[in-house]
């Protein structure tokens, strides 16, 4: 069972490192997403959405975490 | 589908860089296995590792073909974006000195005091304590290899190509690994896990905007783009990351 809880562990972590950050991706990707649906707006729009906001928030957290110089 | 090698290369290149960071990690704790207990219980640990993940494999693998091609894409790109932009950020830590760097030789030293103190513990019953600790660095690290190849690959019919790139990172670091016989230390995994975190982001972004329907210019060669911009911002983000630790300093 312990196996299983190691297991389990490992493949969150290896998406929610940061909590902070994965929220910020989740949030980028959210409202690239809205802005795709959106009717009379270029697709493309939230294509540039979503990469300069994923650069964004890698370089922010990067910043936040280089300032408290901890690692979550 | 044909497969072109601006398609395939990509997809290859990252399985096996991102592949070679995983299998060194189980192949330090394997070998602190078979330095300690001897190659038996390392090598059964092992084959036990890789026959789970196989039959993991087998068993969910057709499944992917069951999911709508844009709900997978979308899925895939947003865990990539999870995954690589994780990397990349402690990459980026790494390479700025704000964290420490991954050593190999750090972690054997450990794995092995580790599996000593068990033995004083536990006596006879530390071979099958060996060798599970061999099974479960097989398999929380070839979980990784997994994702990645499914990851880098599905989207686009690439999971043979992105599996080759795989198996040659395991074929590398057992050649290299038999003839060595210690702890790949030398191997520079941050500039590895860099690279990998560039290529990981880049392609997240990529599936999770065709997941949304985004139509990308220059369709895969966006991807290349996608790269030199991630590895832009890392290369900030690492002169960044070092102001406040000069600051520090001075």
């Amino acid at each position: 069972m312990s196996l299983i809880a190691e297991i389990a562990g490992e493949l969150a972590g290896m998406f929610v490192g940061d909590a902070r950050l994965s929220l910020a991706i989740l949030a980028v990707v959210g409202v690239a997403a809205a802005l795709r649906e959106l009717s009379g707006l270029d697709p493309l729009l939230g294509g540039a959405v979503l990469l300069v906001g994923s650069l964004a928030v890698l370089i922010e957290s990067v910043r936040r975490s280089a300032r408290g110089n901890r690692l979550p | 589908m044909i497969v072109t090698w601006s398609t395939a290369a990509p997809a290859i290149g990252a399985a096996f860089a991102a592949s070679l960071v995983e299998v060194v990690e189980a192949f330090t704790i394997v070998l602190a296995v078979a330095t300690l207990r001897g190659w038996r219980p390392a090598t059964w640990g092992t084959a036990a590792g890789l026959a789970a993940l196989t039959g993991g494999v087998v068993a969910l693998g057709p499944l992917l073909n069951r999911v709508p091609i844009h709900g997978l894409q979308l899925a895939i790109g947003v865990l990539l974006l999870l995954f690589g932009l994780g990397w990349l950020r402690k990459a980026t830590l790494r390479a700025a000195g704000a964290i420490p760097l991954h050593d190999e030789d750090a972690i054997f030293a450990a794995e092995a005091a580790e599996l000593d103190a068990t033995a004083r513990r536990h006596g006879n019953r530390l071979d099958w304590i060996a060798g599970m600790t061999a099974f479960k660095a097989v398999i929380l690290e070839g979980i990784e290899v997994v994702f990645i190849v499914i990851a880098v690959g599905a989207g686009r019919g690439l999971l043979v190509p992105a599996g080759i790139g795989a198996l040659a990172a395991c074929g590398v670091v057992l050649a290299v690994g038999a003839v060595v016989h210690r702890p790949l230390s030398r191997v520079p995994e941050n500039t590895l896990k860099f690279g990998v975190g560039v290529m990981l982001s880049a392609f997240g972004v990529y599936w999770t905007g065709e997941g949304i329907g985004v139509p990308w210019p220059g369709q895969d060669l966006a991807l290349f783009v996608f790269a030199l911009l991630f590895l832009g911002a890392g290369m900030l983000g690492t002169a960044i990351a070092r102001r406040p630790l000069a600051e520090a300093a001075r």
